[in-house]
C-alpha cells in the first residue's frame, strides 16, 4: 500500500475524533514545553556552577608544586620566567596568569583575620572574576603595585576603607615570618561574601619581594572552550614534568559533580514527564483501534497487509507526537524568551551562592538537547504505538465483519 | 448494553447503594481502559509520593547535620555581634543566663562559645586560626561535633587544644605538638596562650578543618582578657521544627542587645537552599499531574462518546443528567482509588525500603554532600502525613474535575437524538 494513502488515511482518523485527540495534543505540548524549559535551565544552572568554579581563581587547567594542594604556602612553589606563555600551537587558549598565593593572616586596628594572599599581573587576570567584579576605588595597576585590593566584606569585618593601611603577616620562602604595611587601593564586591572574606590581592611582584624569592605558586589557563581541555593537559604534562597539571574537575570535585548531577537530571526528568504522558496516549490509540475493528476488519478482508496496518496505527501516533513535539517546543523556547535575561533568585541569594550558582538563572537552550528531546519524543510515539497495532493486526476480519 | 444498569443479578437494596454498584461495574466494561486510566494516575501520585519522601527525608537529615551537629538549633548572639562580629561583642553574665536558658520551655541544654581569632603558630609556620572556647560538658549535650575525634581526645583541661586535620596539617603538628596562639585581647592588648594539641578532627568540611581549633572555654576567656562572657550560645531544643516559636518564646525575655535566632535565621544558606529546592519540586509534580489530567480527561471523553446511545436511554427513561454525571463522578472516584492502589502497592515498598536502607548517593554526589550540604552518604526516605497525603489529595481533585469537564455535555444531550447516535 503506498505510504501516501497510509499517511492520509492516518490523519483522517486523528482528526474524526477532535476532542479526544485534541486534548492527547495538550498533554504532549504540556509535557515537551515543560521538558524543554526544565532542560534550559538545569543547563543555566550547569553552565553557572562550571564558570564560577572555573573563574574562581581555578581557571580550567592549574598547574601546582607537587604538595601545595595539601599544604599551600610558599615553600611548594616553581620558577617560571615572567613573559611565558603558553607553547604556539595550543588553540583555544583565552587568558593564563601566573600567581603567588600564599596563606596570610590581615591586622587592621579594629580586627585580624585569616586569608589567602594572592600577588598577580592585573594585565593577565582577564581570566578570573578579579576583571569583571566592582571596584570601589582603583585597581592594581601593574605587577609591581604594591597597594591591596580586598573584598568588601572583609573591609567591613576589619572596619577598614579606601586609602587605610593594614598590616599582612605571611611565611617568607625562608620559613621565617614576614610582615609589611599595604594601603587599601579598592575594595571589590564579589558574587559571593565566601570571596570577598578570604581573597586579597596585590601586585605579584610586591609579594615576591615580601616573600624573598621570585617564584610561583600557580599557573593558570583559561580556555574558551571546554572541549580543548584534554589536549592542552596533555602538552602542559609534557612540559612541567615533576609538577602537577590538574583541570577544574579535579581541582573543585563538589562542582564537577554538581555537572554531571545535572546531566543525568536532564533525562530523569525526560523520562519523568512521557512516562506520565505515555499511558494517555495508549489509551487513545488502543480506542482508536478497537473502534474500528470493523473497518480494519473490512481492509484485512479486502486484502490490506497487516504490516500496513501497523504502518497506519505508528503512523497516527507518529503524526500526533509530531504536532505535539512540534508545538511544544515552540512553546517552551516562547517561555524561555519569556524569562528574559533569567529567574531573579535574590529572594533565596545565599541558598542559591551555596550551590555555586548566581542569583539570576539563565535558561540556556542547547540545540543538541531541544533536538534530542524531539527525537526521544518521536520514537516513544513509536514504542507507545506498538501494542494497539499489535492489537490491530490481531482482529480476524470474519469475525469483525460479523460483530 | 443496559445490563449494567438494570443491576443484574445484584437488586439494589439499601445495603448496597445502587449508583457505586453501577459505577463499579460500568468501569469493568472497559478493563484495558481502566487500568491504563488507573496506571497513570498510579504513575503520577506514585513518583511524586517517591520524590516527596526522598526530600522529606533529604531535608530532614541536612536540617538535622547542619544544625545538631555544630550550629545548633538556635542561636544566641547580640545584634551587634551579628551585624560586625566583633571580639567585644560579648554577652555578659554567661552562667546565669545559660542556666536560665536551659529552664525555658523546649529547650533541652544551652552551650556557650567564645569565638577568637588568633594567628597560630608552630616553630616558625603560623596560620590564621578561629579559636574556639567551649563548655565540653555543656557542648556534649548540645551537639555532636565534640563527640568524636579522627585522632587522640578531646581538649578537656585548660593548656589543652584540638585542631583541625588540615590546620594540623598546615602547621605540621601532631598530637602532643605544642602550639602557641597569638591574638588580640578584649582590651586590645595580646592575647597569647600555648597549649598541647590533645586531637585532630576531620569532618570532611573545608572550614573547620582548615581554620578551627577548640580549647576550654575558661583557658580561652583568660587568654583574651574575658570575664564570665560568651559570644555565641547554642541550644538544643526538643523539636527542631520548633526552631522559630522556641526562638521568638526566647525574645520575650533576654538581655538587651541579645536575640535568639532560629536556624532558619542563623544558617539562611541552608533554609533557602530548601526552599528552593522545594519550590523546584512543586513545579515539577504540578506538570506530572496536568500531564495525567488531560489523560483521564481524554478517558472520560472516550468513555461519553462510546455510551452516548446509552445515556441517551437513561435520559429517555426519566434519568436527570445530574444523576448521570453523578455516576461518571464515582467511576472517576474508582479510578483514582484504583491508581492509589496501584501506587501503594508498586511504589510503597520501594519506599519503605529506601526509608530503612537508605540510597547511597555515590562516591562524588557523596562528597559534595558531605561538604556542601551537610548530608550523610546515605539518603533515607522519610514518610510522614505530608507526603501521604498530599499528592493523592491534588490527585482526586484533579480525576473529579478531569471527568467533570468532558460530562458537562450529558447536560445538552437530547434523548432522542442520542438514542438514534450511531
Amino acid at each position: 500500500m503506498p505510504i501516501k494513502l497510509l499517511f492520509q488515511m492516518s490523519v483522517r482518523n486523528i482528526l474524526r475524533h477532535r476532542r479526544r485527540n485534541g486534548m492527547m495534543l495538550a498533554a504532549v505540548v504540556v509535557a515537551v514545553a515543560a521538558v524543554v524549559m526544565m532542560n534550559s535551565l538545569i543547563r543555566g544552572m550547569q553552565q553557572d556552577m562550571a564558570d564560577a568554579a572555573v573563574e574562581n581563581l581555578v581557571g580550567h587547567v592549574k598547574v601546582l608544586a607537587p604538595g601545595y594542594r595539601d599544604d599551600p604556602g610558599i615553600q611548594k612553589n616553581f620558577e617560571l620566567a615572567s613573559d611565558w606563555r603558553p607553547p604556539d600551537g595550543v588553540a583555544e587558549v583565552a587568558g593564563w596568569a601566573m600567581r603567588v598565593r600564599v596563606p596570610a593572616v590581615i591586622m587592621s586596628e579594629r580586627g585580624t583575620r585569616g586569608i589567602q594572599f594572592v600577588g598577580v599581573n592585573p594585565r593577565q587576570e582577564g581570566i578570573s572574576f578579579l576583571s569583571s567584579a566592582r571596584m570601589a576605588g582603583e585597581s592594581l595597576k601593574d605587577a609591581s603595585d604594591g597597594r591591596i585590593i580586598i573584598g568588601q566584606a572583609l573591609a567591613e569585618q576589619l572596619e577598614t576603607g579606601l586609602g587605610r593601611r593594614l598590616v599582612i603577616i605571611t611565611q617568607g620562602a625562608d620559613g621565617l615570618n614576614r610582615e609589611a604595611g599595604f594601603r587599601i587601593a579598592g575594595l571589590y564586591d564579589a558574587d559571593g561574601e565566601g570571596m570577598e572574606k578570604f581573597f586579597v590581592f596585590t601586585g605579584v611582584d610586591a609579594l615576591q619581594k615580601m616573600v624573598g624569592a621570585a617564584v610561583f605558586t600557580e599557573l593558570s589557563i583559561r580556555l574558551h572552550q571546554e572541549p580543548a581541555l584534554f589536549a592542552l593537559k596533555e602538552i602542559l604534562v609534557e612540559l612541567f614534568t615533576g609538577l602537577e597539571v590538574l583541570d577544574w574537575r579535579e581541582l573543585e570535585p563538589q562542582a564537577a559533580a554538581m555537572f554531571i548531577f545535572a546531566d543525568a537530571a536532564v533525562l530523569i526528568w525526560f523520562f519523568v514527564m512521557m512516562g506520565a504522558l505515555v499511558f494517555g496516549l495508549v489509551n487513545t490509540l488502543v480506542t482508536s483501534v478497537m473502534e474500528r475493528i470493523r473497518e480494519l476488519g473490512m481492509l484485512r478482508a479486502v486484502g490490506m497487509r497487516p504490516r500496513s496496518v501497523v504502518a497506519q496505527v505508528v503512523i497516527e501516533s507518529s503524526v500526533l507526537m509530531l504536532i505535539g513535539v512540534a508545538v511544544g517546543i515552540a512553546l517552551g523556547l516562547a517561555g524561555i524568551f519569556a524569562m528574559g535575561d533569567g529567574l531573579d533568585l535574590s529572594l533565596w541569594s545565599e541558598g542559591v551562592e551555596s550551590f555555586g550558582m548566581r542569583t539570576l538563572l539563565r535558561p540556556v537552550p542547547l540545540f543538541d538537547d531541544v533536538l534530542l528531546i524531539a527525537l526521544l519524543s518521536l520514537g516513544l510515539g513509536v514504542v507507545a504505538s506498538l501494542y494497539p497495532a499489535w492489537r490491530a493486526i490481531k482482529i480476524k476480519p470474519l469475525e469483525a465483519l460479523r460483530r | 448494553m443496559a445490563e449494567a444498569v438494570a443491576a443484574g443479578d445484584a437488586p439494589a437494596d439499601s445495603a448496597r447503594p445502587l449508583m457505586p454498584a453501577i459505577a463499579w461495574r460500568n468501569l469493568w466494561r472497559n478493563r484495558r481502559r481502566t487500568w491504563l486510566s488507573a496506571g497513570a494516575v498510579a504513575f503520577a501520585v506514585g513518583l511524586t509520593g517517591f520524590a516527596m519522601s526522598m526530600q522529606a527525608g533529604m531535608y530532614g537529615t541536612q536540617i538535622d547535620s547542619a544544625t545538631a551537629f555544630f550550629a545548633g538549633h538556635v542561636q544566641l548572639k547580640r545584634q551587634d555581634y551579628i551585624d560586625r562580629s566583633r571580639f567585644e561583642h560579648t554577652i555578659d553574665d554567661v552562667t546565669t543566663l545559660v542556666r536560665d536558658l536551659e529552664s525555658r520551655p523546649g529547650v533541652v541544654a544551652v552551650a556557650p562559645r567564645v569565638e577568637a581569632f588568633a594567628l597560630a603558630s608552630v616553630d616558625d609556620r603560623s596560620f590564621g586560626a578561629q579559636v574556639l572556647g567551649v563548655d565540653l560538658e555543656r557542648e556534649r549535650r548540645t551537639v555532636r561535633f565534640f563527640n568524636r575525634v579522627a585522632e587522640g581526645r578531646m581538649a578537656e583541661q585548660p593548656g589543652e587544644v584540638v585542631v583541625g586535620s588540615a590546620l594540623a596539617r598546615n602547621l605540621s603538628v601532631n598530637v602532643g605538638g605544642e602550639v602557641v596562639v597569638l591574638g588580640a585581647g578584649k582590651e586590645g592588648g595580646v592575647a597569647a596562650m600555648a597549649a598541647t594539641v590533645t586531637g585532630i578532627f576531620n569532618t570532611g568540611m573545608a572550614d573547620f578543618d582548615r581554620s578551627l581549633m577548640v580549647a576550654p572555654m575558661a583557658a580561652v576567656q583568660e587568654a583574651f582578657g574575658l570575664g564570665d562572657e560568651a559570644h555565641t550560645l547554642v541550644a538544643r531544643i526538643a523539636d527542631v521544627d520548633d526552631s522559630r516559636e522556641v526562638a521568638a518564646a526566647l525574645n520575650a525575655d533576654l538581655p538587651p542587645g541579645v536575640v535568639a535566632r532560629s536556624w532558619q535565621a542563623a544558617l539562611p544558606e541552608i533554609s533557602q537552599a530548601i526552599e528552593v529546592d522545594a519550590l523546584g519540586g512543586v513545579l515539577v509534580y504540578a506538570i506530572i499531574m496536568l500531564v495525567v489530567a488531560f489523560s483521564v480527561v481524554n478517558t472520560f471523553i472516550m468513555t461519553i462518546f462510546e455510551r452516548t446511545q446509552e445515556f441517551g436511554m437513561l435520559r429517555a427513561i426519566g434519568m436527570r443528567p445530574g444523576t448521570i454525571m453523578g455516576m461518571l463522578q464515582i467511576e472517576a472516584f474508582f479510578i483514582w482509588l484504583l491508581g492509589i492502589g496501584l501506587a501503594l502497592a508498586v511504589a510503597g515498598p520501594v519506599v519503605f525500603w529506601l526509608s530503612v536502607q537508605g540510597f547511597y548517593l555515590g562516591e562524588a554526589m557523596s562528597e559534595l554532600a558531605g561538604q556542601q550540604l551537610f548530608l550523610p552518604d546515605r539518603l533515607h526516605a522519610k514518610v510522614n502525613a505530608v507526603v501521604l497525603l498530599t499528592s493523592p489529595l491534588i490527585m482526586l481533585a484533579g480525576v473529579q474535575i478531569a471527568a467533570l469537564i468532558p460530562s458537562l455535555r450529558i447536560r445538552r444531550l437530547r434523548a432522542v437524538l442520542a438514542l438514534r447516535a450511531e
